[in-house]
C-alpha cells in the first residue's frame, strides 16, 4: 500500500524544436488506497503518465513519489507495482500458472510451494482455478482478461496500474469485469490508477477522475464534481454522454446572449458571472434540454428535427434551430415513449437552473449549473485546482 | 435477390452445371493439380533414390530401367569409403557449429534493431543485407585471399565464419521481423514484474520467439549444408564438405551415376532429421509471427 506523489511531471519526446510534450508540468497527490482513473482522448497523455509513474518511461522534469521512497530513479521492477496492459501481455508460451507465478519468482524470495499456494488462491479468486494449466492462446478474452488480473493481485503490489484493461472485451463482457475490478479494488484497498477513454468506465469506477487533454491537466476532482461542476468547456464536454452540447454567442445590453439561430435571456445571477465578457459559450446537456410544443417563454426558440435515435427507455433526438446559419445539430434526450417524429417541428427551452455559461476564449467555465443541495455535497468539496471564477448558485 | 443471384450465375456462365456438380468439379480439379505438382516436386527424389539402389552399369541405362533389382551395393561403398565420412563429418560439425554462431550473433542483433532507437537503423539493416547482394562468385576470389593471409585456408573454423556470413542476413532480417511481430508490453510486463531487461529478454521475448529461430535455424542449416563454390575454393583437404565429395564423383571422363546418387540421398538425411526436430515449431515459424497472440 502506498500514496504517490507526482511533483511537476514533463515528459517531452524528443529534442528541441522537433519535441512533443505529452505530459505538462503535473502535479497530482494520490492517497493511500484510492482507485484514481486517468481520463482524456487519444494523445491526451494519460497512459504516458501512468507508464512514467511504473518506469517504463523516464520523466523529463519532475519528482515521483511511490509512499516515501522518491523512486525517479528506480526501475520498474524496484517499485513494486503491479501492471494490466490493454493487449494482457500475457507469456504466450507459458501456462497460466506460470504466467502468474512468474512476478513472484522474479522479485520475492518465496518457495516453490508459498508461491503456488498464492498462485491456486489468487486463481481462485478470479475464477480460473480450472485454467492453470492452459496457455494464454487457449483461452478467451475474458479469461486472458482475469489471467491478467490475477497476475496482478498475486503480487500484492503498492500499487496497481491499469492501462485501459477492458477495451478489448465485448460490450457485455465490459460492463461484467468493470463490475468485478470495482469489487477487487474494494476488498483489496490496493492504490489503484486505471486509464481509460470510455466515460462509462471514468464515471463508475474511480474515486476520483484526473481528466487530461494535450497532457495538461484539466480537472481532478470526483466524477459528479467533473459532471457536474467541470472546470471548463473541454471536462464539460468529455465528461457525460451524449456530450454537453455548446452554443457560443455574443453579448448584447449585458443580459442577452445571441447565437446562431436563437437569442438566449441571462437570468440575473448568470449576468453578474459573466461580467463583462463579449463572446460566452452557453452548456446545456442533453437530459437537461426540454422539448415542447408551443414556446413556454422568451427563451424557447423554434426547432426541427433531424435525426432520431431510439435507445428504448430513451430517444436522442437531433434537431437545429429553424433560424440558423450554419447547419449544426444539437442532441436531447427525451422519454423512449414520447412519439417523436423526423421533420417535426418543435420548442427547444434551456431551464436556467441547468445551463453552464463558458468563457469562448478561454474555455473556462465561469456560471455553473444549479444543484439539488445533497449532490451539491457529493459533487462540491475539495476539488484540487477548482477553478477560483467557478460560482455556485 | 433472386434476379441478382441468377445474374452472377449467367455472369461466371455456368447455369447449365447445377451446385453440387459445380463443386465436385472445382474440387477433383484441385486435387488434380495438386497431384502434379507433388509429381513434379517428388519424381526428381524418386530418381535419385532409385538411382542409388541400381547396380552398376543400370544406373544411367536408356531407356531407364524401371523395374530392377535393388541392392545397397553403392550404401556399402560409401560407407567403406574413409573420405565420404570424413567429409561428412566435416559438414555436420561446420555447418552445425554455423547455425549456432549465426543465431548467437543474428538474433540478439535482430532483438536489439527491433526494440532500440539505433541512429541510422535502416541503413545498419541494409548493410547487413548487401552483404547477400553480390553473387557469391564475385567475392570468392576476395575470401580466398582473406583467408589465407588470416590463416583460415582449408580450416573448418573458416569455413564455419564462412557460413555464417552467408547466412547472418538471413537472420537478422527474419528475427527483426518476427520480434516486430511481438508486442513490446510483453518485455515490460516482465520488468514491472521484477525481471530485468535481460531476464525479459531470456524468459519471455526468447521463448515467443521460438518458431522464428527454429525457422531461421532450418533454413540457414539448408543453405549452408548445400554450399558448393565456396567450400571449393576454400578447402583443399582437411575442411572439405561433403558437397564437394558428391562433386567429385563427376570426373573429367566419366560419371560415376550410382554412387552420384548414393552420396546425395544420404546427404537429405541429416536435413530430414534436423525437419522432423523443429518441425512442430515450423508452422508458426513460417507465418512470421502473425499466430503470436497478443
Amino acid at each position: 500500500m502506498a500514496s504517490i506523489t507526482l511533483d511537476d511531471i514533463t515528459k517531452r519526446f524528443g529534442e528541441g524544436g522537433d519535441s512533443v510534450v505529452a505530459v505538462d508540468d503535473v502535479s497530482l497527490e494520490i492517497e493511500d488506497g484510492e482507485f484514481v482513473i486517468f481520463v482524456g482522448p487519444s494523445g491526451s497523455g494519460k497512459s504516458t503518465l501512468m507508464r512514467i509513474v511504473a518506469g517504463l518511461e523516464t520523466q523529463t522534469e519532475g519528482d515521483i513519489h511511490i509512499g516515501d521512497a522518491l523512486v525517479n530513479q528506480l526501475g520498474p521492477r524496484a517499485r513494486d507495482l503491479a501492471m494490466v496492459f490493454q493487449n494482457y501481455a500475457l507469456y504466450p508460451n507459458m501456462t497460466v500458472e506460470e504466467n502468474m507465478s512468474f512476478g513472484l519468482k522474479m522479485s520475492t524470495d518465496l518457495s516453490k510451494q508459498e508461491i503456488k499456494d498464492q498462485v491456486t488462491e489468487a486463481a481462485e479468486m478470479m475464477g480460473i482455478g480450472n485454467l492453470l494449466d492452459n496457455k494464454p492462446g487457449e483461452l478467451s478474452g475474458g479469461q486472458q482478461q482475469r489471467v491478467a488480473l490475477g497476475r496482478a493481485i498475486v503480487r500484492d503490489p503498492n500499487v496497481f496500474l491499469m492501462d485501459e484493461p477492458l477495451s478489448n472485451l465485448d460490450a457485455k463482457l465490459r460492463t461484467t469485469m468493470r463490475t468485478e475490478i470495482n469489487r477487487l479494488q474494494n476488498d483489496l484497498d490496493t492504490t489503484t490508477l486505471y486509464v481509460t477513454h470510455d466515460q462509462t468506465e471514468a464515471m463508475t469506477m474511480g474515486d476520483r477522475l484526473v481528466v487530461l487533454n494535450y497532457g495538461d491537466l484539466q480537472q481532478v476532482g470526483t466524477p459528479l464534481e467533473c459532471f457536474y461542476r467541470p472546470r471548463n468547456r473541454f471536462v464539460a464536454g468529455f465528461i457525460g454522454s451524449p456530450s454537453m452540447n455548446f452554443f457560443e454567442g455574443d453579448v448584447e445590453d449585458a443580459s442577452t446572449l445571441i447565437c446562431d439561430g436563437f437569442t438566449y435571456e441571462l437570468s440575473e445571477r448568470m449576468y453578474s458571472n459573466v461580467g463583462d465578457r463579449a463572446e460566452v459559450t452557453i452548456g446545456a446537456r442533453p437530459e437537461d434540454i426540454e422539448l415542447h410544443d408551443d414556446s413556454i417563454d422568451t427563451n424557447g426558440f423554434e426547432v426541427v428535427v433531424d435525426v432520431v435515435e431510439p435507445m428504448g427507455s430513451i430517444s436522442y433526438v437531433y434537431i437545429q434551430p429553424v433560424d440558423q446559419s450554419h447547419e449544426q445539430t444539437f442532441v436531447v434526450e427525451v422519454d423512449g415513449q414520447q412519439p417523436i417524429a423526423e421533420g417535426q417541428r418543435l420548442y427547444a427551452h434551456f431551464p436556467p437552473e441547468d445551463v453552464h455559461l463558458f468563457d469562448t476564449k478561454s474555455g473556462e467555465t465561469i456560471h455553473q449549473r444549479k444543484l439539488d443541495s445533497d449532490v451539491e455535497m457529493l459533487a462540491g468539496g475539495q476539488s484540487q485546482n477548482a477553478s477560483t471564477s467557478s460560482s455556485q448558485l | 435477390m433472386a434476379t441478382q443471384s441468377q445474374d452472377i450465375d449467367s455472369a461466371t456462365g455456368s447455369q447449365w452445371l447445377d451446385k453440387s456438380t459445380q463443386e465436385t468439379l472445382v474440387r477433383i480439379g484441385r486435387h488434380g493439380l495438386l497431384l502434379v505438382w507433388s509429381f513434379i516436386v517428388l519424381f526428381p527424389l524418386y530418381w535419385l533414390a532409385s538411382m542409388s539402389l541400381k547396380p552398376p552399369g543400370e544406373a544411367n541405362a536408356l531407356p531407364p530401367d524401371w523395374i530392377f533389382l535393388p541392392t545397397v551395393y553403392n550404401y556399402i561403398q560409401l560407407a567403406q569409403d574413409g573420405a565420404f565420412l570424413a567429409a561428412f563429418a566435416n559438414s555436420v560439425i561446420m555447418v552445425g557449429a554455423s547455425v549456432v554462431l549465426v543465431l548467437l550473433i543474428g538474433v540478439p542483433a535482430a532483438y536489439v534493431l527491433s526494440r532500440w532507437d539505433i541512429p541510422m537503423e535502416r541503413d545498419v539493416l541494409v548493410w547487413i543485407l548487401s552483404s547477400r547482394m553480390l553473387p557469391p562468385i564475385a567475392v570468392v576470389i576476395p575470401f580466398f585471399v582473406i583467408f589465407r593471409e588470416l590463416n583460415l585456408f582449408d580450416t573448418r573454423i573458416g569455413m564455419v565464419f564462412m557460413y555464417v556470413s552467408i547466412n547472418l542476413s538471413l537472420v537478422v532480417w527474419v528475427m527483426k521481423a518476427f520480434f516486430d511481430g511481438i508486442p513490446e508490453t510483453l518485455e515490460e510486463a516482465a520488468r514491472v514484474d521484477g525481471a530485468t531487461r535481460f531476464q525479459g529478454f531470456r524468459k519471455v521475448v526468447l521463448p515467443a520467439a521460438k518458431p522464428g529461430i527454429f525457422s531461421v535455424a532450418i533454413i540457414s542449416f539448408i543453405f549452408a549444408w548445400i554450399e558448393l563454390l565456396f567450400g571449393l575454393v576454400l578447402t583443399n583437404f582437411n575442411a572439405v564438405p561433403v558437397t564437394l565429395f558428391v562433386y567429385s564423383f563427376i570426373g573429367s571422363r566419366s560419371i560415376e551415376w550410382g554412387m552420384l546418387a548414393a552420396a546425395s540421398t544420404a546427404m537429405i538425411i541429416p536435413v530430414v532429421i534436423f525437419l522432423i526436430a523443429v518441425n512442430k515449431y515450423l508452422a508458426a515459424g513460417l507465418s512470421f509471427g502473425v499466430v503470436i497472440k497478443e
